[in-house]
Formats: structure tokens, C-alpha cells, sequence
């Protein structure tokens, strides 16, 4: 009561109608246009059950879809920490160039994923691209593929693409990890004769889980979204070898399809969401554990 | 034999560091110089610097990208958005904050969900033309203001908890009521975290392609990534055209970038760091 009073409720009120109105609502109809026919041929919307999702998983792209999905969020997930990681490491030792680096290696983020797909379809094109260029030049001429349009390579130079964009957030999130680490700690190890490798999992590693669990519950959740490389890049394609689920949204979405297009987009609300929820639960207790 | 190990460390690590240098900064070189070529040499993505420099290539795009357009709009929806989404968190956050009870945490919680749940575009735009507000700025205005507040109540909710209530007493006692409270005493406190969630807002604004691509079907409102995308469609094969329309797109943010570098990193990293 009394604090109510110094902090009304009426001051959470603009925010929470936006937000009550263009985001929770929204999803809330989602969930009920999924089990209609809503689509560009009929005027009337009717509930159809579970039809839409009967649909879904005998029609076989969209198993593709989710499939491709789950492989490009692991492999994303695993390849930004990787690399994210190891640039956080080099940068926190002194080196010639320190900040230079640091500020190269974050530019990619701040270029709009539509942007960096272009850029990569110059790059990765099997003519002239200076990726089979470079590997030509140093002699790997059968390293040198079709990248996008060969249904094998075409998911991991989408993979790649991303790694490229975001490595460089995973890392400013290591290095602030990594400045929480008092120096004492490693010298004292390093005194007591400690390699770098031991000292790394005894004492860096363990310190660095906060850091791990956001990096990785970002990378997930965002990556699971994936949409504008995909569709820049192969469009879903060759055939549906890297069609992931926004992909198959949208093409049901042109199609005018509406209610089948949100049943696939309510899947990948439920899959974050089970992903998010689980990977938050396991880190968590991890972190307690080290 | 220990120094020279170290030694040859030292040099493999610069060599690593400059190699992912190249990596990322390459790319960005292969723009600037093939934006100046003809189209058949863009098209070939040499490294080389163009036999003839091309001018004409920008404002070719000026004219036909429609990028003035974009860019106007870009500014007009960031701009809206970063007030209404910065100013509407900030209250929000603040009496979730410093209630912290069970009902103003039920709330904070709802917030916190958007930030994992995808936005459900499809049923937006229903939701738009039911309401008049389909294709027009107000109507992106108040789509990325609800699809941003959860990172800016999230940010600012957490910066409060250091924010003293000592203060709060005694602007009360004072005699202020919550309102100028809040305008007086409160709002010039959380200036750094309300610089970082404004650039997180702007860039995140700038950057989307979703949104404008799904909501807007009137093209004289696209925002200038949208305009990118169909500018691509239409001469996806003249390269050269490509490239300077990318680089005209991609200065300012880069400039913007350079100059405020630390609130940028801080922006698009903070609510990361600080969760």
C-alpha cells in the first residue's frame, strides 16, 4: 500500500501497454491463428484443429527445416565460443597491438546480418570469390567448391558467415570475464610452476562461467532465429538443404498461407523456449558446481 | 631455451591476431575498392585498385537505391523509438524497481520473456491493419518500441538496484511528488545506462531487416537496410553498384561506430555482461 503511494503503478503503464499490445498479444493470437485456415484464398478464418500441424510434419520440410535449424545453432554456438574465446585469450595477453584488434574484431556486429550476407555471396562465389582465390593461389585448388550451391558445403558457409559476424561479441564477453580474474591468482600459479594449459582449467576456466552461460544462452536463442543470412544466401536452397524454420515461415508467408506459415513460426517460439529453459538450468547449476 | 619458447610464443600469437585481422577487415577493403570499378571488373572481386575509378557508380545508387529515403527513414523510426521506448522503460523500470513486490515482479518477469520468445510477425500485422496503424511510421514506432523495451526495462531495472533510496526520501521530503521525483532526481541518475540502451535502440533499429520486410509493404517507408535488400533484386548483377550502395549504407554506422566505440560495445553487450 504505502509504497504504491511513492511509486505508482500508473508509472509501468505506458510501457506495459506497448509492450501488452504489440508484443504479448501478438504471440497470443499466434497461438490461436495456428489451429485456423487464415490465408489470403478465404476471407473467413476457421479452427481446423491440428490440421496445420498434421501438415507440418508429413509435408517433410519442415523436419528439414528444424533439423538444419538444430545443426546450424550447435555448430554456430560451438564455433563462436570457440573463436570468440581463443581472440578473448590472445587480446587479455599484452600484445603489439591490443585495442586495435579489439576494435577490428567487433566491427562485424554492428553491420546489419543483411548486409553481411552480401558481402559473403561476393565472397564465397566459386568463380571469383577471394575465398577459393586464396585457396587456389596457395595451391588447396580441390579445398576450392560450389560454397552456396552444393548441398553439402552450403549449410557451413552459412555457419561460417555467422562466425564471422559474431565472434567478435562473444569475445568483449570473455574479456570482461576475463578482467574479473585478479592477476595475482595467475601469477601466483604460475610461481607455484603451473602451466599455461593447467592454469587455464583450474583457474580461468572455472572463474569464466558467468560468462559462458550468457555466451552460450545468446548465441542459442539467437541463432535459433536465424533468418537474413539464409535468406540472402542460399534462399533455403539448393533444394531445402539449408531451409532452417524462418526460411519456411516466409515461404509460406509469400504463399499467403498465414495460418500454416504461424504454426511453423509457433514451433520455433516452443523450441526456444525449451532450449533457452533447459540450457539456463543446466549452466546455472553448472557455475554452483565449479 | 625458456625465453626462446617465450619468444616464439609472443610471435605465434601476433601472427594469430593479425590473421583474424585480415579476416575481418579484408573483406570491408574488397567493398571500398570494387564500389569505384566498372561491372565486369567488380564482378571478378579483384583486390586490386580499379583500372578507371568509377564516381558515377554512387550516384548511379543516389539516384535509383532510393537511399536518401531510407536513411531518412531509418532516423525518423530510430528516432521515435529511442524516446518513446528509452523514456516509457525508464518509468516502467523504476516503480518495478523500487516496488519489488509480487505483482510489479510478475511484470518484470513478462518483460524478461521477450527477450527470448521470437516476435510473431505474421499475427503483428493483422493486429496492425485492425488497428489503422499498418504502413505508417507510428505503427513501426510502436512495434520496435514494444520489441526493445524488454532489453531497455531488463538494463535499467538492473541499474536501479545501485541507485540509493536515500535519495528517494529525501526528495520527498522535499516535497516532491513521484512525477518531478522521478524527472528531477531520478532521470539524471540513470544517464550512462539510458546512453547504452539508446544506442542498443538505434542499432538495433538500423540494423533490423525483419521487421520492415514483413510489416511494411509500402515501399517509401522502407528503412534503409529494406532498401538495400530490393535494391540488390533489382541489379544483383552489376557488383560494382552492389558494393557502393553496401558502402554508402555501411559509413555512417561504421563512423558512428569509431567515434563512440566504448557506449557502442557497452550498448550492444551490456545486458550480457550485467545479466
Amino acid at each position: 500500500m504505502k509504497t504504491y503511494a511513492r511509486y505508482p503503478l500508473y508509472f509501468i503503464v505506458p510501457a506495459f501497454l506497448l509492450y501488452a499490445v504489440l508484443f504479448i498479444y501478438p504471440t497470443v493470437a499466434g497461438f490461436w491463428y495456428s489451429f485456423t485456415d487464415w490465408s489470403s484464398y478465404s476471407k473467413e478464418i476457421s479452427f481446423i484443429g491440428l490440421e496445420n500441424f498434421k501438415r507440418l510434419f508429413t509435408e517433410g520440410v519442415m523436419q528439414t527445416a528444424i533439423k538444419n535449424t538444430l545443426i546450424y545453432a550447435v555448430a554456430v554456438t560451438i564455433a563462436v565460443n570457440a573463436v570468440g574465446l581463443t581472440l578473448a585469450l590472445m587480446l587479455n595477453e599484452r600484445t603489439m597491438l591490443g585495442s586495435f584488434y579489439r576494435t577490428a574484431f567487433f566491427i562485424p556486429v554492428v553491420i546489419a546480418s543483411i548486409i553481411v550476407g552480401y558481402i559473403f555471396m561476393a565472397i564465397l562465389n566459386p568463380d571469383y570469390g577471394i575465398l577459393n582465390k586464396t585457396l587456389r593461389g596457395i595451391g588447396l585448388d580441390a579445398l576450392a567448391m560450389n560454397w552456396l550451391l552444393d548441398t553439402h558445403t552450403a549449410i557451413w558457409s552459412i555457419i561460417g558467415t555467422e562466425v564471422w559476424k559474431s565472434a567478435g561479441f562473444a569475445m568483449i564477453i570473455y574479456l570482461s570475464g576475463l578482467k574479473t580474474i585478479p592477476r595475482d591468482l595467475i601469477e601466483q600459479a604460475q610461481v607455484d610452476g603451473a602451466r599455461y594449459m593447467s592454469r587455464f582449467r583450474h583457474i580461468v576456466f572455472p572463474l569464466l562461467a558467468p560468462a559462458f552461460t550468457v555466451n552460450f544462452l545468446l548465441t542459442v536463442i539467437n541463432s535459433l532465429k536465424v533468418f537474413e543470412i539464409v535468406f540472402v544466401l542460399t534462399g533455403g536452397g539448393p533444394g531445402y538443404a539449408t531451409e532452417v524454420i524462418n526460411t519456411f515461415v516466409y515461404r509460406n508467408f509469400a504463399k499467403g498461407m498465414w495460418g500454416y506459415a504461424t504454426s511453423a513460426s509457433i514451433m520455433l517460439t516452443l523450441i526456444v523456449s525449451i532450449v533457452a529453459v533447459s540450457l539456463l538450468i543446466v549452466l546455472r547449476r553448472r557455475e554452483i558446481e565449479l | 631455451m625458456i625465453r626462446n619458447r617465450g619468444a616464439r610464443n609472443r610471435l605465434i600469437l601476433e601472427l594469430c591476431l593479425l590473421a583474424w585481422a585480415l579476416v575481418v577487415l579484408v573483406p570491408f577493403y574488397m567493398i571500398l575498392v570494387n564500389a569505384f570499378k566498372d561491372t565486369g571488373e567488380a564482378g571478378r572481386f579483384g583486390l586490386g585498385l580499379p583500372s578507371e575509378w568509377k564516381w558515377d557508380n554512387f550516384s548511379v545508387v543516389f539516384q535509383k537505391g532510393k537511399i536518401l529515403r531510407g536513411y531518412m527513414n531509418s532516423a525518423l523510426i530510430a528516432g521515435c523509438t529511442l524516446v518513446l521506448a528509452s523514456l516509457s522503460a525508464a518509468l516502467a523500470s523504476f516503480s518495478i524497481q523500487r516496488n519489488n513486490r509480487r505483482f510489479t515482479n510478475f511484470i518484470y518477469y513478462l518483460f524478461v520473456l521477450g527477450l527470448v520468445i521470437p516476435v510473431a510477425l505474421i499475427p503483428t500485422i493483422k493486429l496492425m491493419m485492425s488497428l489503422h496503424i499498418h504502413n505508417t511510421y507510428p505503427g513501426m514506432v510502436m512495434y520496435y518500441s514494444a520489441v526493445l523495451l524488454p532489453f531497455s526495462v531488463f538494463l535499467l531495472t538492473g541499474f536501479l538496484k545501485t541507485v540509493t533510496r536515500e535519495l528517494d526520501d529525501s526528495a520527498i521530503i522535499d516535497g516532491c511528488g513521484p512525477i518531478r521525483m522521478f524527472a528531477i532526481v531520478i532521470l539524471p541518475l540513470l544517464k550512462p545506462v539510458m546512453v547504452t540502451a539508446c544506442l542498443f535502440i538505434v542499432m538495433s533499429v538500423w540494423n533490423d531487416f525483419m521487421g520492415p520486410f514483413y510489416l511494411l509493404s509500402d515501399s517509401s517507408k522502407w528503412t534503409v537496410t529494406v532498401s538495400v535488400f530490393s535494391y540488390v533484386n533489382q541489379f544483383g548483377t552489376h557488383w560494382n553498384l552492389v558494393f557502393a550502395d553496401i558502402l554508402i549504407v555501411i559509413t555512417p554506422v561504421l563512423v558512428f561506430y569509431f567515434f563512440l566505440q566504448e557506449h557502442i560495445v557497452e550498448g550492444m553487450t551490456a545486458g550480457a555482461v550485467k545479466g
